[in-house]
């Protein structure tokens, strides 16, 4: 198949990337090899730090951090675009992208981000403030103990969902017998705070009419804390913003492993997916690699080199002896530092490639974790290498 | 104040065998250990159950011990040890000249060997590298040392022996010169005890000079640690040993659902203090490869090592490798006895001998029957091998080693322990390709449900346990393991908020 562009990748920069291009009339195709990781995460947009003003806190960054690259304006631009699309297809972010705010982790701690989705609106829980939780009878993956020891006067009511895994619950969630069972069993409990707290398992596919129920039936102002993997709002997020994508327009090629490549001169012609018998080859004018960095795959370390693994295009190599901190828990290992360069228009540099574009994490020096900017950062630089991809192939 | 007749310091396999020969005899006797059972040299081999072929040719005196002893463990304790048989390989460079002196040492020391040709080797074990020129099949077995301590303690427990674990002795009392009780501090309560005993035995491994010492005395031996890797894959259903003289990364076991891969040796002073080296690894890693060429691309996932405790010889100057494996009973002539060297395969006939001679200071002459009695509890341990576990897969803990609910919860029972390493070893939870990165929040958070840790206390043990994990893994971060332990990092440091945010 020909199209005009082809991301690579189809976590949030790539699929962001694919609806900016889509919206503009332009034939997109998405490849990706599996599940992102964004399926894994908190289904929250983080922008920047642990500060109150998430653009002071970019400022900050050091002059190398790709953010620099997008500029405020286009950072407050592209997560406003990307908050208002998923927002007007029924998936509703509260916040603001210009402050932070803190949402209960299941150990009972704070975590700064941006935007949380909608069930998560009322996480942000004050010092000393009450509320209530609800768990489920042998959850493995939420226990409500450890959030009670930063919140001494919570009280907690179990439910038996008759499974133990947090996908299990979701998916009977999104049953409306098994919900009203849920709710006449909550009205039975004496709570008697205005907030309930649980375990991110409102379903997977009916969330928002889920909330919207138990909310009109208990009179209770529910928020969801999120668990270990699976991470059902991940899940949500990841689905839903790939059938926003679909909706658009946008071919989704999945389980597609990438094998090979063609050029032609400086530019990429076509990519060949690894299938049994028959390859498919996808040609485009211009390729977004958004592969991300080692986690995703996009990024490979092999003890001596880094390796990017599509196109095997220069990698930035970290300068550090010790490429791995001596403590678990502090934040930034030099190796997170390697990645792709890339020059004003989103190129990167030295790949002698003139219709590649590079987006999110497998930039180099984005450091997503150590600077709390992982979604923020794959949004904007989604839309900027969009905007330039668009205007190459004026 | 308690009171009995033998004080057994240490509970790795010697120590805990020691408790249940006692226990067999009828001995009164109580046990201290200042972590779990099997926290030493015990849990940090490589759980190889070895025939003796390793030692046939320097040291047949120890593969006589090791073969007899093999045979014997097979028989009493079917549930923690698994048949596998053994291979030694022979590759291009290894002399022909060693494997028949091997066949023949073999021949004269009792243990049964099967020559193989490269392509019959190769069917065995398809993984193997396949220019390897012959191999010699022998009966070594992959053994879990956890579960062979714990089984010990059965026999001791159900004969009213006290075992104190998570203990620390941090003093022996002494009277008119004679060793006659220790104190021993309780490192979850900080509360200190005191034990009067007749006789103490030393069987603290590579600790066992700090405790001779305690008691006034000296002992002759050096310490040599030897690291491991832990490839997240069970590459072979056979011990892969190389035909030559024994050197670093000679040696592959396959344990449930992963492979080790090791040794090394080399001399340390500090049994407290031990660091794996990225050299130790690489040289294990090419090693192995050697043999089995997997080695070259597969996912490591742990790193550890251990500290052997050898007899010092009186010719040092070989290095620790031609060190006697064998072992030996000191006799301080104050009340102590210190059991020293040996090895994993020979803790019963240790724990035989020493308890011998412990009669034979009492006057008493009730006979050794552990060779002959099948190890006691083996009836409660979950299925072994993993595969006997599939059949009941609901409510799973640890995905990685199938661990349910059920038997966490009944280990946390049963142990009320605070040591998140006391269901690991109880159960597996946490030993497979994942390394507890999943499942250890999960029992962590069933103690504190069950009312056996304090959610603080539960978080510090998640913390350490954290920390320790990625030490384990930190010289391994490269392919696979890099992104593994990237999505650990996610889910701790940011999805939990656990790090440290001064940056």
């Amino acid at each position: 198949m020909k199209y005009n562009v082809a991301v690579i990748g189809s976590g949030m920069s790539g699929i962001m990337a694919s609806i900016y291009l889509a919206e503009k009339g332009l034939k997109t195709a998405v490849i990706s090899k599996g599940d992102p990781i964004c399926s894994v995460s908190s289904g929250c947009i983080d922008i920047a730090g642990t500060g109150s003003d998430t653009f002071l806190e970019i400022e900050k960054f050091p002059a190398e951090h790709p953010y620099h690259k997008v500029g405020k304006e286009g950072i407050a631009d592209s997560i406003n675009y990307f908050k208002e699309l998923i927002g007007k297809y029924g998936f509703i972010y509260s916040g603001d992208i210009d402050k932070n705010r803190s949402i209960l982790t299941p150990i009972g701690k704070k975590r700064t981000t941006s935007l949380v989705p909608f069930p998560m609106e009322y996480a942000d829980i004050k010092e000393g403030e009450n509320f209530h939780i609800i768990s489920f009878k042998d959850i493995k993956d939420f226990f409500p103990s450890y959030v009670v020891i930063n919140y001494p006067g919570t009280k907690v009511s179990v439910f038996d969902a008759e499974t133990d895994s947090t996908l299990g619950i979701a998916t009977k969630m999104d049953n409306e017998d098994f919900l009203l069972t849920f709710i006449s069993w909550i009205n039975r409990q004496n709570i008697e705070t205005d907030k309930v707290g649980i375990p991110a398992v409102l379903g997977i596919n009916k969330t928002d009419s889920i909330l919207k129920k138990l909310q009109e039936e208990t009179g209770k102002l529910f928020f969801e804390i999120p668990t270990l993997p699976p991470s059902i709002p991940g899940l949500r997020l990841y689905r839903k913003f790939k059938k926003l994508a679909e909706s658009k327009g946008v071919c989704f090629y999945g389980n597609a492993e990438i094998s090979n490549f063609e050029s032609e001169n400086d530019k990429i012609t076509e990519i060949v997916i690894k299938k049994p018998g028959r390859p498919d080859t996808v040609s485009a004018d211009a390729f977004i690699l958004a592969t991300g960095s080692f986690v995703s795959g996009g990024l490979r370390f092999n003890k001596t080199e880094f390796i990017e693994t599509v196109f095997n295009i220069p990698v930035y190599s970290p300068n550090s002896t010790d490429l791995f901190n001596k403590d678990f828990f502090k934040l930034g290992h030099p190796i997170e530092k390697a990645g792709i360069l890339i020059n004003e228009n989103f190129k990167p540099l030295e790949a002698g490639f003139s219709n590649l574009f590079a987006a999110g994490s497998i930039l180099a020096n984005s450091e997503t974790m150590k600077y709390g900017c992982g979604h923020g950062m794959a949004i904007s630089t989604g839309v900027a290498a969009a905007k330039n991809v668009e205007e190459y192939l004026k | 104040m308690i009171k009995t007749d033998v004080i057994i310091i240490g509970g790795g396999a010697t120590g805990t065998g020691i408790a249940r020969d006692m226990a067999l005899r009828g001995i009164d006797h109580c046990l201290i250990e200042k972590k779990d059972f099997a926290a030493g040299a015990t849990g940090a081999c490589h759980g190889l159950l070895h025939s003796g072929g390793r030692y046939t040719v320097k040291d047949p005196d120890a593969a006589v011990e090791c073969i007899t002893e093999n045979a014997i463990l097979r028989k009493i304790g079917k549930s923690c040890v698994e048949p596998t048989e053994g291979l030694f390989v022979r590759l291009p460079g290894d002399t022909e000249e060693y494997r028949d002196q091997f066949l023949y040492s073999c021949r004269k020391t009792g243990i049964s060997t099967k020559t193989l040709s490269a392509s019959k080797a190769l069917n065995l074990v398809p993984n193997l590298n396949p220019q390897i020129i012959e191999a010699v099949k022998v009966p070594d077995a992959s053994i879990d040392p956890f579960r062979l301590c714990m089984l010990n303690i059965v026999s001791s427990k159900r004969r009213g022996g006290k075992i104190f674990t998570h203990h620390k002795v941090i003093d022996i009392v002494k009277t008119r010169g004679q060793c006659t009780g220790v104190k021993v501090l309780d490192k979850f309560t900080s509360e200190i005890i005191e034990i009067e005993g007749k006789v103490i035995i030393n069987a603290t491994g590579a600790w066992g000079s700090q405790i001779a010492k305690m008691g006034g005395s000296d002992v002759p031996m050096t310490l040599s640690k030897g690291s491991l890797i832990i490839a997240n894959h069970r590459l072979t259903n056979l011990v892969i040993n190389r035909l030559r003289p024994s050197s670093n990364g000679d040696i592959i076991v396959p344990n449930e659902t992963v492979s080790l891969a090791g040794t090394t040796s080399i001399h340390v002073d500090d049994p407290d203090n031990l660091t794996t080296d990225p050299e130790e690894i690489e040289l294990i890693r090419t090693e192995a490869a050697m043999m089995v060429p997997d080695f070259d691309s597969i996912r490591l996932i742990r790193s550890y090592t251990g500290v052997r405790p050898l007899l010092r010889a009186a010719d040092s100057s070989k290095g620790d490798r031609a060190i006697s494996r064998g072992f030996q009973i000191i006799d301080h002539k104050n009340g102590m006895f210190s059991i020293l060297g040996g090895k994993l395969t020979t803790y019963r006939l240790m724990a035989e001998k020493i308890t011998d001679r412990i009669m034979e200071h009492f006057g008493l002459n009730e006979r050794c029957t552990t060779a002959t009695t099948p190890l006691e509890g083996q009836e409660d341990l979950a299925g072994y091998p993993v595969s006997k576990r599939l059949g009941k897969i609901e409510k799973v803990m640890c995905e990685c080693e199938l661990v349910p609910r059920d038997k966490v919860k009944k280990v946390i029972e049963e142990t009320a322990t605070k040591s998140i390493g006391d269901i690991q070893h109880r159960t597996r939870l946490g030993m497979g390709p994942c390394q507890g990165g999943f499942c250890t929040y999960r029992a962590l958070g069933m103690m504190q449900e069950m009312g056996h840790v304090t959610p603080d206390e539960s978080l510090d043990t998640l913390k350490r346990f954290l920390q320790r994990r990625y030490k384990g893994s930190r010289p391994l971060l490269w392919g696979d393991q890099l992104r593994e332990e990237q999505l650990v990092e996610g889910i701790y440091l940011s999805l939990l908020g656990m790090a440290d945010h001064e940056i």
